[in-house]
């Protein structure tokens, strides 16, 4: 579906959007050896225009992504020496530099650490209420809807359910997704999806 | 302050290597030149003789070290190499075919315009659908094949010639005869369109599958590459003929000194690939003094060494 949207695959619809550019993150993307984080990011400003040099402008911009992502204090050490979540969080980095409004994250916070998965997912909650639209492929149903608004989920039968807010997760609704038994815990007003064998 | 150090300890490696190439390149230029030169007519040897060297050497050396980055670059592959896209046997067809048919001398052209079409073939089967540089390499994996068979069906079927045919084929021209003056226009040419591409490469830094802006814009540029290269592989070809390897281990020996920085690696390059083209020519003509020891043979056995110790002490690629 990414592939649709973005028009990596051409298809006979078209795809109408409301958003100016879209940003897709693929799983593990590739990156150069022994390339530091700042000028990983610097990549992205090279695109159309023939220009030799950096603005200062653009410096500035590459500064603020990097505070934002919590890595500034990394910026001169090579990618290949972070680690899975700060290179999560750098190409996310790449994604504001871009300007996109629509993010387009597969898996963003699987290979990595409990903690890392928690700081990664929260940051991309801080982007939606700054206007950005992340749609997350996610298989941890219980950090999907600890951290999402809308769910989307597709059945076995390939109907695609949809419903705002924690009422996605019924018994029912995952049971025609995953075609197994869960049962839903509740306490102190959060809910949990637990797996009944 | 932490980082300024660190910044500057970076900075300063990469100077080092810059300057011990520099160096290089002057030492072999002024070896190239002046070394064993005749006091009485020193003006003729310099003007008809060693200039022209010179300025073949330099010109082979950088048009085939930026052919191999930028090949390198697109591809992601540290294996590319700049006769990728069938130009070496491009190349040979156009040698033998002016030795055959039209009992000419000016192998050179010949072989650059048969390089400069295989690889316009090459590029034009491969981009026929969608472009891709699997796609690239296979076809011109094939067509370096099926040209190579046209060309030993040439020198099997003409036993006369075989010998002066397969002597030109194996690995630079002896006496080249390419005008430098239109060799300079044309690497002046190449070195200026390579200088406005360069920046993008650092976009092709990232991974392909990425996409931010529009997906047409990296296949639009891999094309403009390949294209490119080609241009600056046939140069080479006009200027010494087929010369393996330096493609290949230039880009891969600069991308260790100078880490990835398109900028950078694009003046890396062309000093590099002079500089070891300057030093095998020089140890070509003058190591066992009557007797020249084929380019290719020389710039491998200056070459590796350089590139091994490299590799081994700085351990990533």
């Amino acid at each position: 579906m990414f592939k649709i949207i973005t028009g990596n695959i051409k298809t006979g619809f078209r795809v109408y959007n409301d958003f100016s550019k879209i940003f897709y993150l693929p799983q593990n993307p590739y990156y150069p050896k022994g390339i530091s984080v700042f000028d990983y990011l610097s990549s992205i400003f090279f695109s159309d225009n023939l220009k030799w040099f950096l603005s200062k402008d653009e410096k500035d911009k590459i500064e603020k992504v990097l505070s934002k992502v919590d890595l500034l204090d990394k910026e001169d050490i090579c990618v290949e020496n972070l680690s899975g979540g700060e290179i999560q969080k750098l190409n996310i980095g790449l994604g504001l530099l871009s300007g996109a409004d629509l993010f387009l994250l597969d898996e963003p916070a699987s290979n990595m650490d409990f903690i890392n998965q928690l700081k990664i997912l929260k940051m991309l909650k801080e982007l939606t209420k700054k206007g950005i639209t992340s749609v997350v492929v996610m298989h941890d149903i219980n950090l999907a809807l600890k951290y999402g608004d809308t769910f989307f989920g597709i059945t076995t039968e390939h109907k695609i359910l949809h419903q705002d807010g924690i009422k996605f997760f019924t018994s029912s609704n995952l049971k025609s997704i995953f075609d197994m038994n869960f049962e839903i815990l509740e306490s102190n007003g959060n809910i949990y999806v637990q797996s009944v064998d | 302050m932490k980082r300024l150090k660190t910044y500057n300890f970076v900075l300063n490696k990469k100077f080092f290597a810059f300057t011990l190439l520099v160096v290089i390149f002057f030492a072999s230029l002024a070896l190239c030149l002046f070394y064993r030169l005749d006091a009485s007519n020193y003006e003729i040897i310099l003007k008809f003789i060693r200039f022209p060297v010179v300025i073949r050497a330099i010109v082979s050396g950088a048009t085939l070290a930026l052919a191999g980055m930028f090949l390198q670059a697109i591809s992601k592959n540290n294996l590319a190499d700049p006769y990728l896209t069938g130009l070496s046997s491009g190349a040979g067809l156009g040698i033998v075919v002016s030795m055959l048919f039209f009992n000419s001398s000016h192998y050179s052209l010949f072989g650059f315009t048969g390089a400069i079409l295989t690889a316009f073939l090459v590029i034009f089967l491969s981009g026929f659908s969608k472009f891709s540089i699997t796609k690239l390499i296979l076809i011109g994996l094939s067509v370096n094949l099926f040209v190579g068979s046209i060309i030993s069906f040439f020198i099997l079927t003409n036993p006369q010639k075989a010998y002066p045919m397969t002597l030109v084929l194996s690995g630079g021209f002896s006496s080249p005869d390419s005008s430098e003056k239109f060799l300079l226009l044309l690497f002046l040419a190449g070195i200026i369109i390579c200088g406005v591409f360069t920046p993008i490469l650092n976009l092709l830094r990232l991974d392909e599958r990425i996409v931010f802006t529009s997906v047409a814009i990296r296949n639009k540029y891999n094309i403009i590459f390949v294209l490119i290269s080609a241009f600056l592989t046939s140069i080479s070809v006009y200027s010494i003929g087929i010369l393996g390897f330096v493609g290949i281990i230039c880009p891969l020996l600069s991308k260790l000194l100078f880490g990835c920085d398109a900028r950078l690696l694009f003046f890396g390059n062309i000093i590099s690939g002079s500089a070891l083209l300057l030093l095998s020519t020089f140890i070509s003509q003058n190591g066992i003094f009557p007797l020249q020891i084929p380019l290719g043979v020389v710039v491998a056995i200056v070459g590796v060494p350089f590139f091994v110790f490299f590799l081994l002490k700085e351990g990533r690629l």
